[in-house]
């Protein structure tokens, strides 16, 4: 459980402004639903320009986290900052969310919330246009500052659209699109607001392979380009392995291991807690079996499935996971 | 499952009967019984309908017998013609299905040409546009010359003044999503405003104004009643806004009912009607309608052409993102509560210039010309016409202003709002879009068909702490 960190590799972001200076910390936050702790006394220190993975087992806390950071949620305790580039530090705890999103931290959700009857295009100027200024009364009016707004949006929106290669797309309904597709649109409207740090819930739940080598590309693109920090929530351990600087995991609420990517998965609180427990028990259940004969595989590997996540910080603690570490 | 597969097929037979053998508790609630079959069910509430129909056309009670209407209704010759008519269409519908079908196919075959050129023409040349907009506004102007007076004042009393409250609702339900039931307590506040600055209440204004000069103070002022009632309760979505809202008309209501000293209450009040003196220049408007008409389409252009640019701009996007995913919306940097408020006052200013111009017109109004049911019947002609879409929310508004006045040449007057109601039940069921949808409101609707996504911002916040 070190929190000494070996970077993968040096990307050229983040060179602009000092290596490691914080862009986002938080310390001892805390995190209550009535009697259940969602997040507890979390600590998280994310560098200016890296990409660091949140990962840990259904109901640990990882979008409860997102929506602490992001002003959805107010954790009852603790502290979470964010530093932007101009200098300056903003709290973001119990911060309004579009507050949230206009000091620079975008995000996606894990269930993919798009604007599904207006087109991909309108969906980015949406995003785009929270950062200008122009009232209704100049737009009312067809003032040429209005007109100059729309004008800055569109071209805003084209921008980013052909960034994440939704261009020829950009006139579908966002709700018709592909999955994969909608994602990488969640990913363009985020990308509208010029955020600093991206955070991206599961970016690729749901997406076939060929997506996914696209969706680890546009990751590392956004990442190293446009030099923007990446807080990434991902179930898939070889994306998260291959795009990830360091790694964060969570258990109940509790950060339990910090580190590089290979650190990580030789960590044994995290092996015990995630990784190695479906091996495990897998392990346990194949021995049980011989040792009875058939029909004593049921309930081996339920709580195995990573891909299918859906944690919304309200059901934390879900049981399949069972560590003697937190009882 | 056999059972229920040859049941909804239906193939002429009633319900097979060979379900002899014992079924299990599952098969047994499976089991479809031969009046749950759709067809049924379809001639059931048909004859219901007949029979409905019946009595609404049939003969009125009296307090002296009480049950003339059902004893004349039930056994004379018409009940039976409503029923063979209720039983003829459901005939048709049912037996000649694949008829009717390709009637139906063939029409809209022989019409898809002619209407896409129509569409293609209409899209392509701005001046084609330019032209039949100019024809239709020379219509709407110069056609209710035409017309007897009585319909003229129909015209402005209920027409055009619904129409401009109807235009400023769309905005506030239509484009922002938010279900407002007190829209008339700002048509209040702006005809009060104008009798308070005309010097016709019993507090006397500082300076008394001309009704022209009152718009501008009644926009105002109803932007602030807009924003004072918008800020506390705009965090409420839906259902409950509803409530609070229907809250604030009854306030308003009751407060110029009941505050003598103040709106002269009950006894209602008189305002100068409009008039224009510039010295050089000055005209009053006087008996005769058309004049108040021809302000009222000005009021009314002027907002159509201010809010169509709201439509298709930052504002109107804004809103449809609220609408569609309050959460969504704010994690996108959409400050929500501003742009709702937005919405609220712009909605309120346009509903208070329609009060000014309804005070002025009328030249008296009482604390009853702003019922609650007024309210709801605004409401229902922006949904009648079409959510989110001026062009739907004009038709709809015109339409069901017009028909009860129609009617009453046709119905006893008393039952003319039974059809009115008729016909929003029927429309609800077969065409709830609203009779010209805007795009976006249709696809949304789609899409709410298909469980994807809330056709409204009426859903629970997901996502967000309580």
């Amino acid at each position: 459980m070190t929190t000494e960190t070996v970077k993968k590799e040096q990307g050229p972001a983040g060179g602009s402004a000092g290596a490691g200076e914080l862009v986002l910390e938080t310390s001892g936050v805390t995190l209550r639903f009535g009697g259940l702790t969602s997040l507890d006394n979390v600590e998280l220190r994310m560098r200016r320009g890296e990409v660091l993975a949140v990962i840990g087992p259904n109901g640990a806390g990882k979008t409860s986290l997102f929506n602490s950071l992001t002003g959805a949620y107010v954790p009852q305790e603790g502290r979470i900052v964010f530093r932007p580039r101009e200098g300056g530090e903003h709290s973001l705890l119990g911060a309004k969310p579009h507050v949230v999103s206009q000091w620079g931290l975008a995000r996606t959700f894990q269930n993919i919330r798009l604007f599904g009857a207006l087109t991909a295009l309108e969906n980015v100027k949406i995003a785009a246009e929270t950062r200008l200024k122009t009232g209704p009364v100049s737009i009312m009016l067809g003032l040429p500052n209005a007109r100059k707004a729309e004008r800055a949006s569109d071209r805003r929106a084209h921008e980013v659209l052909s960034y994440v290669g939704l261009l020829e797309k950009m006139n579908e309904l966002a709700g018709s699109l592909s999955y994969g597709d909608q994602r990488r649109l969640e990913i363009a409207r985020a990308l509208a607001t010029d955020p600093e740090v991206l955070l991206l819930d599961e970016p690729a739940a749901g997406t076939n392979p060929t997506e996914k080598l696209e969706l680890e590309e546009l990751i590392r693109r956004i990442n190293t380009e446009l030099g923007v920090s990446v807080l990434l929530i991902e179930h898939d351990m070889r994306l998260v392995m291959s795009v990830a600087d360091r790694v964060m995991v969570l258990n109940f609420g509790k950060k339990i291991a910090e580190g590089s990517p290979s650190q990580v998965q030789r960590d044994p609180a995290v092996i015990e807690a995630y990784l190695g427990a479906v091996a495990e028990e897998d392990e346990a259940a194949v021995a049980q079996a011989v040792a009875e004969g058939a029909g004593a595989q049921e309930g081996a590997g339920s709580g195995a499935d990573t891909d299918t996540d859906t944690d919304t910080g309200a059901d934390a603690g879900a049981p399949q996971w069972d560590t003697e570490e937190h009882k | 499952m056999s059972i229920k597969t040859s049941a909804a097929q239906g193939a002429g037979q009633d319900s097979p009967k060979s379900a002899t053998a014992p079924l299990s508790a599952a098969a047994r609630l499976r089991k479809v019984h031969w009046y749950q079959e759709p067809r049924w069910r379809r001639l059931g509430a048909l004859l219901a309908l007949a029979v409905t129909l019946r009595l609404m056309t049939g003969e009125e009670g009296t307090t002296q017998d009480l049950f003339l209407a059902l004893r004349e209704d039930f056994t004379g010759v018409g009940l039976w013609i409503w029923l063979a008519i209720a039983v003829a269409v459901w005939a048709v519908r049912e037996f000649l299905t694949d008829q009717t079908s390709r009637a139906v196919e063939g029409t809209k075959k022989v019409s898809a040409g002619p209407l896409d050129r129509v569409r293609q023409v209409w899209s392509a040349d701005k001046r084609v546009r330019m032209g039949v907009l100019t024809a239709v506004l020379a219509l709407v102007v110069f056609g209710p010359l035409g017309v007897e007076r009585y319909w003229q004042q129909v015209l402005v009393d209920q027409i055009a003044i619904f129409v401009l409250l109807a235009i400023g609702l769309n905005v506030v339900i239509g484009w922002a999503g938010l279900l407002d039931l007190g829209f008339i307590a700002f048509f209040a506040i702006g005809a009060y405003s104008a009798a308070y600055w005309t010097g016709a209440l019993p507090v006397q204004p500082p300076v008394a104004l001309n009704n022209f000069l009152v718009l501008p103070i009644a926009v105002l002022t109803c932007l602030v009643a807009g924003v004072i009632l918008g800020a506390p309760t705009l965090r409420l979505r839906g259902d409950y806004l509803a409530i609070v809202t229907l809250g604030f008309h009854e306030i308003v209501y009751l407060m110029a009912k009941n505050a003598d000293g103040v709106t002269e209450g009950a006894r209602g009040v008189k305002v100068e009607r409009f008039s224009v003196d510039l010295g050089f220049f000055s005209y009053e408007w006087k008996l005769d309608p058309m004049p108040y008409y021809w302000l009222l389409v000005v009021f009314i252009v002027l907002a159509i052409f201010l809010f169509l640019r709201l439509e298709h701009s930052k504002v109107g996007r804004a809103w449809t993102a609220i609408r569609e995913d309050e959460v969504a919306a704010a994690a996108t940097g959409v400050p929500t509560v501003r742009y709702k408020l937005m919405a609220f006052a712009i909605g309120a200013s346009t509903s208070g210039v329609a009060g000014v111009a309804y005070a002025s017109k009328a030249g008296y109004f009482n604390p009853e010309n702003f019922a609650i049911l007024l309210s709801i019947l605004v409401l229902a002609y922006v949904i009648f016409g079409g959510m989110g879409s001026i062009p739907g929310v004009l038709f709809g508004a015109a339409f069901l202003v017009w028909l009860p006045e129609y009617l009453r040449e046709w119905v006893d007057p008393k039952d003319r709002y039974m059809y009115l109601g008729a016909l929003l039940v029927i429309m609800m069921i077969y065409r709830p879009q609203g009779v010209l949808p805007s795009r976006r409101r249709k696809r949304e609707l789609r899409m709410a068909e298909a469980g994807v996504g809330g056709a409204d911002a009426t859903g629970p916040a997901e996502g967000r702490q309580p």
